[in-house]
C-alpha cells in the first residue's frame, strides 16, 4: 500500500510529474505541466517535517498504513498542559507559583536567548500543579519549566 | 598603511571588514569565542586569536584579552566593528595606550556622545535642533521620579523615557498615561542598570508618527568632514531597525530637506570633535521639521545601503582616515546615485511571536544575480549558537529607483532558503508587498501596525503547490521509486537519504 501523504493536515494527492530529479540532498526539481517547481524538504523526523515550494512552507506528514499509528495526541485533549522550554536558555523570572489560578494566555516563565527574552504563555485556563525550573537556571530545548492542570469546570 | 589588521567582533562584520582587508593586502586577524571556533569569520581571516569562553564579557568584551590576542599577532591597529566594544571609549584609549591604531573616532568624541544626555547639549550647542527633554539623567528614586513627572505633565504626554547610557533600544518606554509614569520610569531604569550599569534615564517629548532619519558623516583628522546623504530606518520592531533604505522617500517630496540635515549632522559631529565613521540619527516629520534623537559613533550595522549608492567602500575610507590620510573627496564631489534597501535577516520565528531560533542550518540557497549584495555570516552546516545577537546576514539590493528596488529584493528573498532553524524572511515578504511601505508611508510605528494585521505573513492558498510538494514529499520518503527516476550517477545522495533517516530516527 502507498503511503498517505498530509499536507497542513489535508491528505493531498502527487502531481502527476513529467520529471522529479534530487538535486540536492533534500532538494527536488520537479517539471509538471510544463512547469519547473524546486521543492526543499526538511524532516523533522523520519515521517513529518515541513517543505517549501515558490514561498510556501507546509507541514507535512506521512502516514504509512503498514504502522500503528497512534489517533489522539494528548497535547490538543484536555488533560495537562506542560510548558516546555522552545530553545536553550536560561530562566529570567518566574511569573507564577504553584496553585496560581491562570488564565488561558497568562504568562508562567520568561526564558532569554540570544539577547532576547520570551514569555511562555498558558495554552489554557487552569491551576498551576508544578514550576520545574527557578530563576537564572540553563535549560534545554524541551525541557519541562512548569505544569498546568485544567481549570475544574473545562 | 597598515600591514595588519585584528578585527574585535565577530559573524557578518567581521568577515565584512575581512573582505575589504584583503582587496587593501593588508592581513586579517579574527577574534573568535569557544561558540564560534567553526564561524564563517574565521574560516575566511588569515590569522585567528581565541579569546575566551562563549559569554562576551569573557571573549568579545573582554578588553585585555583582545589586546593580547592584538600583541601576539603583532598587528597595526583594531577595527571594533559594530556593537561589542565598538563604542567603548576605554577600549579606544587602551588600544591607542597599548600602541595600537584605534579604527574610529577619538575616545573623546566616544565619551561625549555616549552619554545621551550631554550628546543632546553637544548638538543643541552646535545648532542642530533637539526633541524638548530633560537636561539631566534621573535616578530610580522619589525625587528622579517626581522630575520626570514633572517634566513630563508641562510638555504634555505621551513622553518617552531613554536610558542616559542608552542604546540598541534598551531602558526605552514609551509612557501614555500620567498614571503609567512611575512604574514605566522604575522599569526602564532597572533594565538600563542591567544592560548598561548606569540607571539614570531621561524623558523626551515623544514626537508622534515620526520618521528614523540618520545622516552618515565621514570626517579626516584634519578638519574635512561630509555626509554622504541619509538613510530611512523607520520600519522597526521594539526599537531595533529591520529594513533600511536611502534615499529616504520623504527626500522626493523635499529637495532641499537632505542638505539642512546633512549640515545639522556635520555640526553635531564637529562640535563633539569627531572624526572617522559616524552616524547622527533624527527624528523627521512629513512637514520637513527634524530633531536630533542621538550620534552612533561607529561603522553602523546598515551602511552598505550608503556605500551602495555613494559606491564607496566605507571600511576602506576608515582605514585610509584612521591611517591620517586626507578625505579623497569634497562635499560637491559625492553623488547619490539609485536606490538601495538592506533587510536584516534573523534567526527569529515571525509567526510564533519572533521566538529565537538557533540551531543548525541544514541547507542554505542564497540569493545572486544583478543588484544583488549579501553580507552572511553563516554557511550550511554551521550551528547558529545561541550566545549572540540572533542576526545571520544582511541582504542588500541596489536598482534605478526605489520601486525596482522593492521588486528586485522580492526577487532576491524568493532566492534565499534557510533551512533547519526559522528566520524573518516571510516578514519582509508581508512589507514589501504592503501598499503603505511601497507609497514609503512610514514612520517608527509602521512595523507595529501592520503586525496587528491578521493573517499578514498568510499566501493565498496554492493547492496546486501543495499537490507538487506531496510529489516530493513522496520522493523522499521512497527512496527506491526516487532512485528509478534518478540519473545514473547519484547513488550517494540515495546513501544520503538513508543516512538522513537514521539519524532522524536516533534523534526522534
Amino acid at each position: 500500500m502507498k503511503p498517505v501523504i498530509r499536507i497542513d493536515g489535508e491528505t493531498v494527492s502527487p502531481v502527476s510529474h513529467n520529471t522529479l530529479v534530487e538535486v540536492e540532498p533534500g532538494v527536488y526539481s520537479i517539471l509538471a505541466g510544463g512547469a519547473s517547481h524546486e521543492v526543499r524538504i526538511e524532516a523533522t523526523r523520519v515521517d513529518a517535517g515541513q517543505v517549501t515550494v515558490a514561498k510556501r512552507r507546509f507541514d507535512y506528514q506521512v502516514d504509512d498504513p503498514r504502522q500503528w499509528k497512534r489517533s489522539g495526541d494528548a497535547a490538543g485533549g484536555q488533560g495537562r498542559a506542560a510548558i516546555l522550554a522552545p530553545m536553550p536558555g536560561k530562566v529570567v523570572r518566574i511569573l507564577v507559583a504553584v496553585g496560581d489560578e491562570v488564565e488561558a494566555g497568562r504568562g508562567i516563565v520568561v526564558v532569554e536567548a540570544m539577547k532576547m527574552q520570551n514569555e511562555l504563555k498558558s495554552p489554557r485556563a487552569g491551576r498551576v500543579a508544578a514550576i520545574h525550573a527557578g530563576e537564572n537556571d540553563s535549560v534545554v530545548a524541551g525541557a519541562v519549566l512548569a505544569i498546568i492542570d485544567p481549570a475544574p469546570d473545562g | 598603511m597598515f600591514e595588519k589588521v585584528l578585527i574585535a567582533n565577530r559573524g557578518e562584520i567581521a568577515l565584512r571588514v575581512v573582505r575589504t582587508l584583503r582587496e587593501m593586502g593588508i592581513r586579517s586577524v579574527a577574534v573568535y569565542s569557544d561558540a564560534d571556533r567553526a564561524a564563517l569569520h574565521v574560516r575566511k581571516a588569515d590569522e585567528a586569536a581565541y579569546l575566551g569562553p562563549a559569554p562576551s564579557r569573557e571573549s568579545y568584551l573582554n578588553i585585555p584579552r583582545i589586546l593580547d590576542a592584538a600583541r601576539l599577532h603583532k598587528v597595526d591597529a583594531i577595527h571594533p566593528g559594530y556593537g561589542f566594544l565598538s563604542e567603548n571609549a576605554e577600549f579606544a584609549r587602551a588600544c591607542a595606550d597599548a600602541g595600537f591604531v584605534f579604527i574610529g573616532p577619538p575616545a573623546s568624541a566616544i565619551a561625549a556622545m555616549g552619554s545621551k544626555t550631554a550628546a543632546r547639549r553637544i548638538a543643541r550647542d552646535g545648532g542642530a535642533p533637539v526633541v524638548p527633554g530633560t537636561e539631566e539623567g534621573l535616578g530610580a528614586s522619589p525625587e528622579g521620579r517626581d522630575a520626570a513627572s514633572e517634566f513630563a505633565q508641562s510638555v504634555g504626554f505621551p513622553v518617552m523615557l531613554k536610558a542616559v547610557a542608552g542604546g540598541g533600544g534598551k531602558g526605552m518606554r514609551r509612557v501614555d498615561r500620567p498614571a503609567d509614569l512611575a512604574a514605566h520610569f522604575d522599569a526602564a531604569s532597572s533594565e538600563a542598570l542591567r544592560a548598561f550599569g548606569d540607571g539614570r534615564v531621561y524623558v523626551e517629548k515623544l514626537v508622534e508618527n515620526a520618521r528614523h532619519i540618520e545622516i552618515q558623516i565621514l570626517g579626516d583628522r584634519h578638519g574635512n568632514m561630509v555626509h554622504l546623504g541619509e538613510r530611512e530606518c523607520s520600519v522597526q520592531r521594539r526599537h531595533q531597525k529591520v529594513i533600511e533604505e536611502s534615499p529616504s522617500p520623504l527626500m522626493a517630496s523635499m529637495p532641499a530637506l537632505r542638505q539642512r540635515m546633512g549640515e545639522a549632522a556635520v555640526l553635531a559631529a564637529r562640535a563633539a570633535g569627531y572624526y572617522n565613521a559616524g552616524t547622527v540619527e533624527f527624528l523627521a516629520d512629513n512637514d520637513g521639521n527634524f530633531y536630533f534623537l542621538e550620534m552612533n559613533t561607529r561603522l553602523q550595522v546598515e551602511h552598505p545601503v550608503t556605500e551602495l549608492v555613494t559606491g564607496l567602500d566605507l571600511v576602506r575610507l576608515q582605514l585610509e582616515i584612521a591611517d591620517g590620510a586626507r578625505l579623497p573627496f569634497t562635499q560637491d564631489q559625492i553623488a547619490l546615485r539609485g536606490a538601495a534597501i538592506e533587510c536584516r535577516i534573523y534567526a527569529e520565528d515571525p509567526a510564533n511571536n519572533f521566538m529565537p531560533s538557533p540551531g543548525r542550518i541544514t541547507q542554505l540557497a542564497e540569493p545572486s544575480g544583478p543588484g544583488v549584495r549579501l553580507d552572511s555570516g553563516i554557511y550550511s552546516g554551521w550551528n547558529v549558537p545561541l550566545d549572540y545577537d540572533p542576526m545571520l546576514a544582511k541582504l542588500i539590493v541596489w536598482a534605478g529607483t526605489r520601486e525596482h528596488a522593492i521588486e528586485r529584493m522580492q526577487r532576491a528573498l524568493g532566492e534565499y532558503h534557510i533551512g533547519g532553524i526559522r528566520t524573518n524572511i516571510p516578514l519582509f515578504d508581508a512589507i514589501l508587498r504592503d501598499p503603505a511601505f511601497r507609497a514609503g508611508d512610514l514612520y517608527t510605528g509602521y512595523l507595529d501596525e501592520l503586525l496587528k494585521q491578521p493573517g499578514l505573513l498568510g499566501l493565498p492558498p496554492a493547492p496546486e503547490l501543495a499537490a507538487v510538494a506531496a510529489a516530493a514529499v513522496a520522493a523522499y520518503v521512497k527512496p527506491a521509486a526516487a532512485h528509478a527516476e534518478q540519473p545514473a550517477s547519484s547513488p550517494l545522495l540515495t546513501g544520503g537519504r538513508w543516512l538522513r533517516g537514521g539519524r532522524g530516527d536516533l534523534l526522534r
